[in-house]
């Protein structure tokens, strides 16, 4: 044995795909397939017993999917390195895995090569993906910084005391009639109150506003 | 020794390169090619004769229909069809029902392409 072989664990119900694996990747000198599961539970078994360096595991296995594998690994076994074998190109998939712990996603449609090359990368702690996965990938991290950014803009808004006023009444259910009435204002005053504080929070309507005020503990405090 | 040739249309590519390379170790197996769409097979077996074609569908429902029409050019054809959803294999034989291989694996599938093309052997050789 090699001292640079990497231990490799592979799961996959697909016996063909499976055994291939086993034989091509066995091939190779730096690589030892030091175990198999055909389903997510015995991968999870076996990972423990077998404790390799590197696991393949399939996305989508009938009992445990992939992504519960993933979460069940980084609890008991963190040091082990999990590739997703993927099917498709969904991003939202790719960053769930990621999320979950896995260090990398291969999708069925690449190379045996590129799963090779991903393979060494993962285990050197590298990250390595295809042009299109990364450019997925960054646009998701796009997506999810301007969200953020917004979040943090909306939190820094300041209502007015009037305008909390109005939104304790809204939640109470009063029509805007009712409010003018109780805080002695004109009831066009009340939609502008109203109009102003959608506008402030970049909501549409006053139930969202009621919603808002409530998750922020805004209602009742003035 | 005459070499079985087999062609094959199969999706996902890492699955594809796990036929090819399982096809390449077998001393009496030669691949005759390998195509994108399974309809490619029509045209493509037209211009490269083979004995045995593998198919690997995500799911398949009673005799697929490029089973038929495979079987209307080349009636001695073997046609195995590798599902990724049931993981079953069925072996496909013009005139004949088709047979599921239980516990499918490289050795029983490589066995059953084995032992088709012998019974066919013996059966023409008995004609």
């Amino acid at each position: 044995m090699s001292k640079a072989s990497i231990r490799i664990f592979i799961a996959d119900d697909n016996c063909l795909l499976l055994e291939g694996l086993v034989t091509m990747l066995g091939e190779k000198e730096d690589f030892i397939v030091a175990g198999t599961a055909p389903n997510g539970l015995k991968a999870l078994e076996q990972i423990k017993d077998l404790r390799p360096e590197v696991a393949l595991i399939d996305i989508g296995m009938p009992d445990k999917d992939g992504l519960e594998v993933i979460q069940a690994l980084h609890q008991d076994s963190p040091e082990v390195k999990v590739i997703i074998l993927g099917l498709i190109d969904l991003t939202d998939e790719i960053m769930a895995c990621i999320e979950a712990g896995a260090s990398g996603y291969v999708l069925k449609e690449s190379s045996f090569d590129h799963l090779v090359e991903t393979i060494q990368s993962v285990h050197r702690n590298e990250a390595f993906c295809s042009p299109r996965m990364a450019a997925s990938l960054f646009s998701r991290i796009a997506e999810l910084t301007s969200a953020g950014r917004t979040q943090t803009s909306l939190d820094s808004v300041k209502l007015t005391g009037r305008e909390l006023d109005v939104i304790n009444l809204i939640a109470e259910g009063i029509s805007n009639k009712e409010i003018a009435r109780r805080l002695f204002i004109e009831t066009q005053t009340v939609k502008n109150h109203v109009h102003n504080i959608l506008e402030k929070l970049q909501l549409h309507s006053r139930f969202e506003a009621v919603q808002y005020a409530r998750e922020r503990k805004l209602l009742n405090k003035k | 020794m005459q070499k079985i040739h087999i062609m094959f249309s199969s999706r996902p590519i890492l699955l594809s390169e796990v036929i090819r390379n399982l096809i390449e170790r077998q001393p009496d197996m030669k691949v005759a090619g390998e195509v994108v769409d399974p309809i490619e097979l029509i045209f493509a077996l037209r211009k490269t004769p083979a004995d045995v074609v593998i198919i690997t569908p995500q799911k398949v429902n009673g005799n697929p229909r490029i089973c038929a029409q495979l079987f209307k050019e080349h009636p001695a054809l073997i046609i195995l069809i590798v599902t990724a959803e049931s993981r079953a294999v069925y072996i496909y034989q013009s005139g004949s029902p088709r047979k599921q291989i239980e516990s499918p694996s490289e050795r029983t599938i490589l066995d059953a392409i084995r032992r088709c093309l012998q019974d066919e052997s013996a059966n023409n050789n008995k004609e």
